[in-house]
């Protein structure tokens, strides 16, 4: 059965072309397209398609960003990057082991990547997430039922830490990830602030902070009913920091 | 040598003395300024004694003059070219004052039988000190001067490689001609006819791009430019960027640098269009009040803006190439307003006639 493939591109020629060029070839079945890294993740998980031709550069979600959130599922498809001109992305990637096409691609590099292509690995991902490094995500992706779900990073009300996962708490409920605190803390840094061991709230929901007769200081979030634990040495920079 | 990025501009032109390369560089020059104070004088003791006895005063001053300009470092920096320099003189020559001092000292008490000495050292200390003094104000000066011109020259070399660097930059984005590129393959089997009209576009960008950047060329011209570059990323973009043209009132003779307004075009879709996912508008006004001709270029601007790394490049040589021909009349703003981002550029409206008759 011939592979079933989704074109992931924000211009329409460049779509045209992956589109004529896949017909000619007549080794893969077109089954959609889409203009961004949401639009990707959304037609992913309703088509489930073997391989995904992704741009790397788009606005909105881009390439790389998508790829990463793809990881979470459980049957990942597997994806060839496509870019004109991509300083970043290109030298991040081994050529053998990350598929990728330069525009304008050729029929039969195109021909050599679709008969390799493979889901990322981890290792991959972690080469991809540093090679884009200071470029934050637009969105967190937690497993789900449905595959996958998309947490716009404005959503994002808090991270709290357990031992093995971390919850996402946002405006829409609560979601299990696989990131750890640190690593979030360092993406996302500017927006967000570590208020205790555990925790990392989003800046924008803070409301107030409260102290209960142990003298223990609490943070009441926008939207949350529960209050956090804040810890001692950081309910004093809060306070100046956010004049809470 | 330091790497050029390490201290930009505002190091001090003086050469590191704290290196082992100076101390060698010190002792040929104190060794060369002492033959040439022991010729130019009568030799009583003979030449040998006495370019020895000159050799080791000079020694004890230009090694102590490299400890203490060592010791100095980069503090002379920050005095500026003009003080720093004066600095240095001055301690250099209270050096030379303290040491001549010294030497006098010690000449006279154990050297006060031999003759030469009596020539080295005459009765009246000062006028030792004073000759001394003076010919250490000529030689530090003459030094100073060497080493500032050295840098200078040193300096212009390297900026004019950097910017030869950066014109080539500003020229063309590689990520657009790829992707050109790219656009042209599909559109050869789609649309063939287009494809040649795209083909025909961006070769007439590559002319004017690859043409002398000194030379003007009219405003007509340069919009003609412009609206080409439009096209090419007209197809690419699709509905997703419009352009708003808003320059009837423009005298189309007027004289402008080439590449004026193109690549404020490139800068405006490329940060204010592409990382829109629903596009935008991009607004060209242009109008002409007195002699003065304003051109004003607007693009929609997110707060996701800066995920894309803006390239002044091309804002910086506009700006440089109109003060290059209009001088003080010439004015480039650009900043961000609200939602907007404005590049405002003004400047006097001259013809090609009127230019040639001044």
């Amino acid at each position: 059965m011939k592979p079933r493939v989704l074109i992931v591109d924000d211009e329409l020629p460049a779509r045209e072309r992956l589109r004529s060029l896949l017909a000619d070839l007549d080794s893969a079945s077109v089954i959609g397209e889409a203009a961004n890294g949401e639009d990707a993740l959304k037609q992913i998980l309703e088509l489930h398609p073997d391989i995904v031709l992704l741009d790397v550069r788009m606005p909105g979600m881009d390439g790389i960003e998508a790829a990463r959130h793809l990881n979470v599922l459980e049957k990942a498809p597997a994806v060839i990057f496509t870019t004109a001109y991509d300083e970043y992305a290109v030298n991040a990637f081994d050529a053998r082991a990350v598929g990728y096409l330069l525009k304008p691609i050729r029929k039969e590099k195109l021909a050599a990547a679709l008969a390799h292509a493979h889901r990322l690995s981890p290792p991959q991902l972690r080469q991809l997430a540093a090679a884009s490094a200071g470029k934050r995500r637009t969105h967190i992706a937690a497993r789900h039922r449905e595959g996958l779900r998309l947490i716009a990073l404005e959503d994002v009300q808090y991270f709290l830490a357990d031992q093995k996962y971390t919850t996402v708490r946002h405006t829409k409920g609560e979601d299990l990830i696989e990131d750890a605190l640190r690593a979030l803390e360092e993406e996302f840094g500017a927006a967000f602030v570590r208020i205790h061991r555990n925790a990392l709230v989003s800046v924008r929901y803070l409301e107030r902070i409260d102290r209960n007769a142990e003298g223990q200081y609490f943070v009441k979030l926008q939207g949350c009913p529960a209050p956090l634990q804040v810890s001692r040495r950081m309910a004093g920079e809060l306070r100046e920091r956010f004049r809470l | 040598m330091k790497p050029a990025d390490a201290v930009p501009d505002r190091s001090f032109y003086l050469p590191d003395f704290c290196t082992s390369r100076a101390a060698l560089a010190i002792v040929l020059i104190v060794e060369l300024t002492a033959m040439l104070l022991t010729l130019a004088h009568d030799n009583v003791n003979g030449f040998w004694t006495d370019l020895a006895r000159t050799s080791l005063f000079l020694l004890w001053v230009g090694l102590a003059g490299a400890g203490l300009l060592c010791w100095l470092g980069t503090r002379l920096g920050r005095l500026g070219v003009a003080r720093g320099s004066l600095t240095v003189l001055l301690l250099i020559t209270a050096l030379i004052a303290l040491l001549s001092m010294a030497a006098y000292a010690l000449g006279r008490s154990t050297l006060v039988s031999d003759a030469g000495a009596a020539m080295l050292f005459p009765a009246d200390s000062r006028s030792f000190v004073l000759r001394n003094v003076s010919i250490g104000i000529v030689v530090t000066g003459l030094a100073l001067r060497y080493f500032y011109v050295t840098h200078e020259w040193r300096r212009n070399i390297e900026m004019q490689a950097t910017a030869r660097v950066n014109a080539l930059q500003a020229r063309i984005r590689p990520h657009f001609l790829f992707n050109s590129m790219n656009t042209i393959a599909a559109l050869t089997r789609s649309d063939p006819a287009l494809a040649e009209q795209a083909v025909q576009d961006l070769a007439d960008l590559f002319r004017a791009n690859l043409s002398d950047q000194r030379s003007t060329i009219t405003l007509a011209e340069e919009c003609e430019v412009a609206r080409i570059y439009q096209r090419i990323e007209q197809l690419r973009l699709g509905s997703r960027l419009h352009v708003e043209w808003k320059i009837d009132s423009l005298p189309h003779a007027a004289l402008v640098p080439g590449l004026l307004l193109q690549p404020l075009l490139e800068n405006a879709i490329y940060h204010g269009i592409e990382p829109q996912p629903g596009g935008g508008t991009v607004t060209v006004t242009g109008e002409l009040a007195g002699d003065l001709i304003t051109i004003v270029v607007r693009n929609p601007v997110t707060d996701a803006q800066s995920v894309r790394e803006g390239n002044r490049l091309a804002l910086a040589n506009v700006r440089e190439r109109l003060a290059l021909l209009y001088g003080e009349r010439a004015l480039v703003k650009s900043g961000r307003f609200d939602a907007q981002y404005i590049v405002t550029l003004r400047f006097p409206h001259i013809e090609r006639e009127r230019k040639s008759a001044a």
